[in-house]
């Protein structure tokens, strides 16, 4: 997950430096699984953080990227799983490394109000690594998902910053080693505009 | 400004995230594993004695060079026999002498192996903005691990696959990574484990 780091320095560092009518948004992100993934790792995560680069284009609409990182993580007791005709016993750990990179639209409503209601959409990649720490080895599957993801959220607009809160859904297809995957998230963080 | 701080803000959340990445195994213990297969088509409960010898080779160094077998320490190999034929007799089996024609044969065997990694300070590049010349040594750790596998085997003499070898018809393993000294309770505790998601092997 070390590259997923690197991109994600990398972007803010290249997008911090662009034009005016644009806004920054860093947000702390807290995650619950869904479905497949829940069945792997069903405690909430506390672990996420998402940035969003967007591009204001006409009144109240903008073009942006977001890009993000969500650790799901469960330690599972001692257990027996079977696979065909192999048993095996021992505790497992288990690790959901998530990095979405995702073009968005969206469309802000009152924006120049004291709060700014916003919906948007977002369509792009997301990398995911599935790794079971079981003994000393190590079982690892990942795949590149094609990316879905609704989001809602308001920014309470402050002098010179904003307040933002949002709730989004990443939907993931099936990909690589990986059945499709989701998970909601809520956000909490800081929006510069210029 | 606005924007640096800002930025700076994401990216110490960033490295705040990587800082607290979950952990993983704690202790020793937390890494025993037992797995065990099974020929589904074989018919264990028709069978009803085994035969085991006494004493538990080491699977090292190579026979066909010439190299003599090696045996785990008796005091050891007593404990793990008693443990095995303990578990296979609360399934039914009845233990008999080799010349007593066995339905069955159980061999144990161990080993030994000794894994050398090695990794290095991901931070070296972050340092290295700031001081081009650090560090003066390679930024590179070195450690090892020994793990231990028991592996039990269960044949039919009568049976043979294509090589002429015998068919394992059970496996069991233990491994787990090793202490300084034998903790009888600890491998008892696997034996016991590998014998119990095995209740196939249940005769009586």
């Amino acid at each position: 997950m070390k590259k997923a780091l690197y991109i994600f320095i990398f972007a803010i560092t290249a997008t911090s430096a662009m034009a005016q009518g644009s806004m920054m948004s860093w947000q702390y992100s807290m995650g619950f699984a869904t479905g497949n993934l829940k069945e792997y790792t069903s405690p909430a995560s506390f672990r996420g953080v998402t940035y969003n680069y967007n591009k204001m284009i006409e009144s109240g609409a903008a073009i942006g990227l977001e890009l993000g990182w969500n650790v799901f993580y469960e330690e599972k007791g001692y257990g027996t799983y079977t696979s065909g005709d192999v048993d095996y016993s021992g505790k497992q750990w288990r690790y959901s490394n998530n990095a979405p990179i995702l073009f968005t639209l969206s469309y802000f409503k009152n924006p120049d109000g004291s709060v700014t209601p916003f919906a948007g959409i977002g369509v792009g990649t997301m990398y995911s690594e599935r790794r079971t720490t079981m003994g000393s080895y190590n079982f690892i599957g990942d795949g590149w998902h094609f990316e879905l993801k609704p989001e809602l959220g308001f920014l309470y607009n402050m002098q010179g910053a904003s307040l933002a809160v949002s709730a989004k859904y990443y939907y993931g297809f099936a990909a690589g080693d990986l059945p499709a995957e989701g998970f909601f998230t809520i956000n909490v963080g800081f929006v510069v505009k210029r | 400004m606005k924007k640096r701080i800002l930025s700076l803000f994401g990216i110490l959340s960033a490295l705040l995230l990587w800082g607290c990445y979950p952990d993983g195994p704690e202790y020793t213990q937390d890494l025993d594993i037992v797995v065990t297969h099974h020929n589904s088509d074989y018919d264990f409960v028709v069978k009803a004695t085994y035969a085991m010898p006494d004493s538990i080779v080491k699977i090292t160094g190579n026979l066909q060079e010439g190299d003599r077998p090696e045996y785990i320490p008796d005091v050891n190999a007593e404990q793990i026999l008693a443990r095995i034929e303990s578990n296979m007799t609360l399934l039914g089996w009845s233990k008999v002498a080799l010349d007593a024609s066995p339905d069955l044969i159980l061999l144990p065997a161990a080993w030994e192996t000794t894994t050398i990694y090695y990794y290095y300070d991901y931070w070296y590049w972050w340092y290295g903005a700031y001081y081009p010349y650090y560090p003066y040594y390679p930024p590179v750790y070195v450690s090892s691990y020994t793990t231990g596998s028991l592996l039990m085997t269960l044949q039919d003499p009568t049976q043979f696959g294509g090589n002429g070898n015998p068919i394992n018809q059970w496996n069991g393993v233990l491994n787990g990574v090793l202490n300084d000294s034998f903790n009888a309770t600890r491998i008892n505790g696997l034996i016991d484990q590998a014998f119990t998601q095995s209740q196939y092997l249940k005769t009586n």
